[in-house]
């Protein structure tokens, strides 16, 4: 305990990277696009982001802080609170289970372990939303968001890769 | 010691989580009033980080629009020539329908826009369809105002705050409008279900609507004003549903008017009674 928290004073401001990072990627996402079809597939980019930090640098996202982003998300979207900030701590927790010795090996083992896990995340979080609405809502699109969030995670992690090289 | 206090405080989320999504459902205004004051607090970084797209899409409509100058041009004249007649036929219409509203003593209701509004968020998502404009209370906006465009309604706002607001469009799984065949006059509602295409709900089983029958708004439940353009009946499935192409392209949104409809009182029935209540109302409130 005593030992993270010399490591995330030491950092000082740098601390707040990660947090941020996933912010920026919430704003990106509720931009309007104006894009027909593509509009309703964005790709699962918070979900990304929590991946890459809770593999790379787990001391700099505390649970409260996938709480406050996921809460945030769901403010900005319209989606009902606490659904995005469920889903993002469980699949943290699924990181930690996991064990970050295991993840933090090569690339391409990550994508593939994040592609298992990105198809489990678009299926419970429809589940969860026909649950709340009580109506089978359509999948079609969840497809779409599956495939789109597989696609960007080279480009957002390369860019979060980026933002790691300040604790280098 | 440490994994403990990291699988508590995960624990403690989780329930948190779960905590307010059951009881979010009932829409609290503690609730309503929170989300009011995040998004309006993130509407200006939401602004600052939109400019480069802003600034793409504005340079590429720029393009498109020099290079199809003079074929608009062309089209404009003649479409210019086509609404001149079409104005002297309206303005006798219109002329001949106040004589008739004045004729039968019909109120109307009174439409007043409040703001031009800029969308500055979407929610990009298959299941909520909502977005956020850049007016507020601030501007005169309440919750339960009508959203439009020239192309026709758009949605309503369902929470306000001082700079911005949540307008909920028409085709979401929450959203119902009361509408109307204009045909027929048929009042009924538009049921939104998350897809392009909402869907009509109530039509009596002695009524039939065929592909291309417009649909308007009916002004019953006071929030829209009655004979808005809604849409037109884009299919009618095996099942028997009937599905709305909306007029207004929901994926194409930049600007739209939010609008208050105040509905007219009872047409006053010309009685004694009626007139003298008429004529002591406006004397009571000069007095006050």
């Amino acid at each position: 305990m005593n030992l993270s928290k010399t490591q995330e004073q030491s950092h000082g401001l740098k601390a707040v990277f990660p947090f941020l990072s996933i912010l920026f990627l919430i704003v990106i996402m509720v931009l309007p696009y104006n894009i027909p079809v593509v509009g309703d597939i964005m790709p699962y980019l918070t979900l990304i982001g929590v991946y890459y930090w809770s593999v790379f640098k787990p001391e700099m996202l505390p649970v409260a802080a996938v709480f406050v982003l996921g809460f945030i998300q769901d403010v900005l979207l319209g989606s009902p609170v606490g659904l995005m900030s469920l889903m993002l701590i469980v699949v943290q927790q699924f990181v930690f289970i996991q064990g970050r010795q295991f993840l933090e090996r090569d690339f391409i083992f990550n994508w593939v372990i994040f592609v298992m896990l990105v198809v489990g995340f678009g299926v419970v979080y429809w589940a969860i939303t026909s649950l709340y609405y009580r109506e089978i809502l359509d999948y079609f699109d969840v497809f779409g968001q599956i495939l789109l969030t597989i696609a960007f995670y080279p480009v957002i992690t390369g860019l979060l890769g980026l933002v790691k090289k300040v604790y280098n | 010691m440490r994994s403990f206090g990291q699988r508590f405080s995960a624990i403690f989320f989780i329930l948190l989580s779960l905590a307010l999504l059951i009881f979010g459902r009932s829409q609290t205004q503690l609730i309503d009033q929170t989300r009011a004051h995040i998004f309006n607090a993130f509407i200006p970084a939401i602004v600052v980080v939109d400019i480069p797209r802003v600034a793409t899409a504005g340079l590429s409509d720029w393009i498109k629009r020099v290079a199809t100058v003079f074929s608009d041009n062309e089209f404009l004249r003649e479409e210019n020539a086509e609404l001149k007649t079409q104005l002297v036929t309206s303005s006798e219409l219109v002329i001949d329908n106040l004589r008739l509203k004045n004729l039968l003593k019909i109120k109307d209701g009174t439409v007043s826009t409040i703001t031009a509004s800029r969308i500055v968020s979407d929610s990009n998502s298959p299941f909520f369809k909502s977005m956020l404009i850049n007016s507020g209370s601030n501007d005169g906006v309440a919750k339960g105002h009508a959203v439009v465009n020239e192309e026709g309604v758009v949605g309503r706002t369902i929470n306000v705050a001082s700079n911005s607001a949540r307008v909920l469009l028409i085709n979401d799984i929450n959203s119902r409008i009361p509408v109307k065949l204009a045909k027929s006059g048929v009042n009924v509602i538009l049921a939104g279900d998350n897809s392009l295409f909402p869907k009509i709900n109530f039509m009596p089983t002695d009524e039939i609507a065929e592909v291309g029958d417009q649909i308007l708004t009916s002004g019953m439940g006071g929030v829209f004003p009655p004979d808005l353009p809604v849409g037109h009946v884009n299919e009618i499935t095996s099942l028997g549903e009937i599905k709305i192409r909306t007029s207004v392209n929901l994926n194409r949104l930049n600007y739209v008017s939010v609008i208050e409809y105040e509905i007219a009182s009872f047409p006053i029935l010309n009685t004694p009674d009626a007139d003298t209540k008429n004529t002591t109302e406006p004397q009571a409130g000069q007095e006050e």
